[in-house]
C-alpha cells in the first residue's frame, strides 16, 4: 500500500480524497494555486505544497509542477481526482516515469477512451449496443449527409475529442446538416485543437443512465448499479440519483451486466463509469466511459456501502477486488444535488463573490461533501461547484423529502453570489420528476415554464 | 509602536517595521496581522463585516486576506515596503527591498555546477537580468534572474533544497534610487 499520497486536485474532490487517505492510514500531500492559499483549505492535508498562480494551467493543470511537489514530498502516488489531469494519457505516463503510481486507468487505456472514435470502436467490438451511426469521423458536409440520410433524423453531430457539451450539435433537417457541420467543427477546432467530428442518431426523450463498475488488473469487474443523471444543462449534471428510477430489473440488470463485460473486454482498471443514454422503450444505447472517479459517486456510495475512493486506491496498489457481485447488494435511494455558484435564473452563469455566511446542513442520512467555509472567496477561476448534497432513504419519495428538507437547511449566501439551490428546489417539486417520467429536457422545460410565467424575471427588473 | 525593542535581526525588524505601517494604513478593522521571519511572511486579515461592505479600494469580491504579497502577483521579483497589489494605494516605507522568489516547483541551484562558486553572495551587487539561481524542474534547469538591480542583503534558500512557487530566494535592497522610490512608496 501507498505511504503518502499527492492529490493532484482542488476543492471538494481534494478534501474527500483526502479524508480517504487519512482512514487508510495515508499521508496526504495537497497541491495548491495562490487562489487557494488559505490555512482552512489547507488543514485538510497533511502536507501542502504551492504549484503556482490561480490560473489552473499553470497550476492544476501544470504536469511538471505536480510531478516537482509529488518527488518532493516523498509521495509514491498520485490522484488526479476529476476534471485537470485526472483523464491525460500524457500525465498517466509522466507519472510512470517518474516512478509515481498513478490511481487510475494505464495511459494506453486514457488515450483510447478519450478519442470518442476509437472508443466507440472498442465498445461496438465488446458488444455494447450503439446508436445508429458511424464508428469513424466524417470528413465532409457532404459525407455527413450521406450517412446522415443513412441514419435517419434527427442526428446529433459531436466532436471526437469532444466531452463537456461543446461542440456538439443537433441536427433535425437535412437542410440544417452542412452549417451545423461547419460550426461544430470549427468549435471542436478552438475547443479541442482536432476538429474531426462523428455522426449519430439524436435520441430524444432520452434519460442519462451510468452504469459504476470496479475493476482489478486480475480479470475481476463487478458493477455498483445505476445513477440517473437526467436532470442536465448543457450536459451538466444538477441532479443525480440511484438507482436510476423508472426502469424495470431487467434493464438495469442488462445494462450492469453489458458495462462488467464491456470493462473486461477492454481490460479496465481501477473505478470507471460506463454512460448510456436510454430511449422511453429502455433500448439503451452506449455513450462514453469516465476513466475517473466522478462527482456523483457518493449516491452510489450511499446504495453500496463502498467507499470508491478506497477501492480506487486499493486497486491502483495492485490490490484485488474486495467484492464480488454476489455481495454487492443495493440498498435504498440516494440523491445528490450540486449546489454550484451559478444564477439559475440567467442562464446558469457562474457568479463570483464572497461567501458571508455559508452553513450547511445536517441530520438523519445527509452527507455534505465541500471545500467552503463562511467567508470562503467564490472563485471566478474554477469551476463552480460550492458544495454536493447526499441523502439517503429506503425508498425514492423519502429520499426526496429529505433532499427538500436538507437543501432548505443549507445557509448559503453573501455579496454577488446565486446558487442552484432554488433551481434544484422547483425540479424536487416537479410532478413529472416526483414520478420519475422526466428526460434530459426537464431542465429546459423548467427554465421555459419559468419564463413564460416571468418567476425570474419579475423581481429583477 | 512608540515603544522600540531590540529586534532579533534586521529582515525582522525591517518587518516589524513594515507591518507597522501596513497595520496603520489599512482601511477598516483589522482582526489579525501576523508576520513571519525567515521566509518574510506578512498575513493581513480584516474582520469580515468589513470584508462584506466593499469600501473604497475594498472590492466587495476581494479575498479576506492577502496570505503574502507574492500572492497578487506572479512569481518573481516583488517590491517589499508597497502595500500588496490592488488592495490599498501604494503605502509609506523606507529602505524598500526586493525580493525575488521562485517562479516554479523545483529543486534550488545556487551555482551552475556543484564545484562552482554561488551564482551570488550577500554583499553582491546583482544587475538586472543576472542569473542568480537555477531552479530545476523534471530535469530542466531554469535560470533565474533578477528584474530590478540591487544588493544580495540575505539568501533565503539553501543549495539543493525544494522549493515552492513563490517561495522567496533573495532579497535585495533596492540600488537604482527609482526602485528604491518606489520599493519605499515614496515614488
Amino acid at each position: 500500500m501507498f505511504s503518502t499520497v499527492l492529490i493532484a486536485n482542488r476543492g471538494e474532490i481534494a478534501r474527500r480524497v483526502a479524508r480517504t487517505c487519512r482512514e487508510m492510514g495515508i499521508r496526504s500531500v495537497g497541491v495548491y494555486s495562490t487562489a487557494d492559499h488559505d490555512p482552512r483549505l489547507l488543514r485538510h492535508f497533511d502536507q501542502a505544497v504551492h504549484i503556482g498562480p490561480a490560473s489552473a494551467r499553470h497550476s492544476y493543470r501544470d504536469i511538471p509542477a505536480i510531478i516537482e511537489a509529488a518527488l518532493q514530498t516523498g509521495s509514491d502516488a498520485i490522484h488526479p481526482g476529476y476534471g485537470f489531469l485526472a483523464e491525460d494519457p500524457d500525465f498517466a505516463e509522466v507519472c510512470a516515469d517518474a516512478g509515481l503510481a498513478f490511481i487510475g486507468p494505464a495511459p494506453g487505456l486514457l488515450a483510447a477512451l478519450g478519442d470518442k472514435s476509437v472508443a466507440r470502436a472498442l465498445m461496438r467490438q465488446a458488444g455494447l449496443p450503439l446508436l445508429p451511426g458511424g464508428v469513424e469521423p466524417v470528413s465532409s458536409a457532404a459525407q455527413a449527409a450521406g450517412l446522415a440520410a443513412g441514419i435517419g433524423y434527427p442526428v446529433i453531430v459531436k466532436a471526437v475529442a469532444g466531452g463537456g457539451g461543446k461542440g456538439m450539435e443537433v441536427v433535425s433537417a437535412p437542410a440544417d446538416l452542412a452549417p451545423a457541420f461547419e460550426r461544430a467543427g470549427a468549435a471542436a477546432r478552438s475547443v479541442f485543437g482536432d476538429g474531426r467530428l462523428y455522426l449519430e442518431r439524436y435520441l430524444s426523450p432520452a434519460r442519462h443512465v451510468e452504469v459504476q463498475v470496479l475493476c482489478d488488473g486480475y480479470g475481476n469487474a463487478v458493477h455498483l448499479g445505476t445513477r440517473d443523471c437526467s436532470v442536465q444543462r448543457r450536459h451538466q449534471k444538477l441532479l443525480e440519483e440511484g438507482p436510476a428510477p423508472g426502469l424495470s430489473p431487467a434493464t438495469t440488470a442488462a445494462m450492469g451486466a453489458a458495462a462488467v463485460r464491456a470493462a473486461r473486454e477492454i481490460g479496465y482498471s481501477g473505478v470507471g463509469t460506463f454512460e448510456f443514454l436510454v430511449g422511453e422503450d429502455e433500448c439503451f444505447y452506449f455513450m462514453e466511459v469516465n476513466a475517473r472517479i466522478q462527482v456523483e459517486h457518493p449516491v452510489t456510495e450511499a446504495i453500496t456501502g463502498i467507499d470508491l475512493i478506497r477501492e480506487q486506491i486499493r486497486l491502483a496498489a495492485g490490490q484485488q477486488l474486495g467484492v464480488c457481485q454476489d455481495n454487492v447488494a443495493l440498498r435504498g435511494v440516494a440523491v445528490e444535488c450540486r449546489v454550484n455558484g451559478e444564477d439559475p435564473d440567467r442562464g446558469f452563469v457562474p457568479t463570483a463573490g464572497l461567501l458571508e455566511r455559508f452553513e450547511p446542513p445536517g441530520g438523519p442520512f445527509t452527507r455534505v461533501d465541500t471545500h467552503a467555509y463562511a467567508g470562503y472567496p467564490v472563485s471566478p477561476h474554477y469551476d463552480s461547484l460550492i458544495a454536493k448534497v447526499v441523502v439517503w432513504a429506503p425508498d425514492r419519495e423519502s429520499a426526496l423529502n429529505r433532499m427538500d428538507r436538507a437543501l432548505a437547511e443549507f445557509e448559503i449566501g453573501g455579496a454577488g453570489v446565486k446558487t442552484t439551490i432554488p433551481f434544484l428546489q422547483r425540479v424536487l417539486a416537479d410532478s413529472e420528476f416526483r414520478k420519475a417520467t422526466h428526460s434530459t429536457v426537464l431542465v429546459d422545460r423548467l427554465r421555459a415554464a419559468a419564463e413564460e410565467t416571468g418567476y425570474d424575471r419579475r423581481a429583477r427588473n | 509602536m512608540t515603544q522600540h525593542r531590540p529586534p532579533a535581526s534586521p529582515a525582522l525588524a525591517e518587518l516589524r517595521e513594515h507591518t507597522g505601517w501596513l497595520a496603520r494604513d489599512l482601511a477598516g478593522p483589522l482582526r489579525r496581522v501576523s508576520v513571519q521571519s525567515g521566509d518574510m511572511m506578512i498575513e493581513v486579515e480584516w474582520q469580515p463585516q468589513d470584508a462584506a461592505a466593499a469600501g473604497p479600494g475594498r472590492p466587495a469580491q476581494e479575498e479576506p486576506k492577502s496570505p503574502e504579497p507574492a500572492g497578487t502577483q506572479p512569481a518573481g521579483t516583488q517590491l517589499v515596503g508597497t502595500q500588496p497589489a490592488g488592495t490599498q494605494p501604494a503605502g509609506r516605507g523606507a529602505g524598500g527591498f526586493i525580493v525575488i522568489s521562485s517562479p516554479m516547483v523545483g529543486t534550488l541551484y545556487r551555482a551552475p555546477s556543484q564545484d562552482a562558486a554561488p551564482f551570488v553572495e550577500v554583499g553582491d551587487a546583482v544587475e538586472v537580468g543576472q542569473t542568480v539561481a537555477i531552479v530545476e524542474a523534471m530535469k530542466l534547469f531554469n535560470p533565474i534572474t533578477a528584474e530590478l538591480p540591487g544588493i544580495v542583503a540575505e539568501v533565503l534558500a539553501g543549495d539543493g533544497e525544494p522549493v515552492q512557487f513563490g517561495q522567496p530566494l533573495f532579497r535585495l535592497t533596492a540600488t537604482s534610487p527609482d526602485v528604491a522610490a518606489e520599493a519605499a512608496g515614496t515614488g
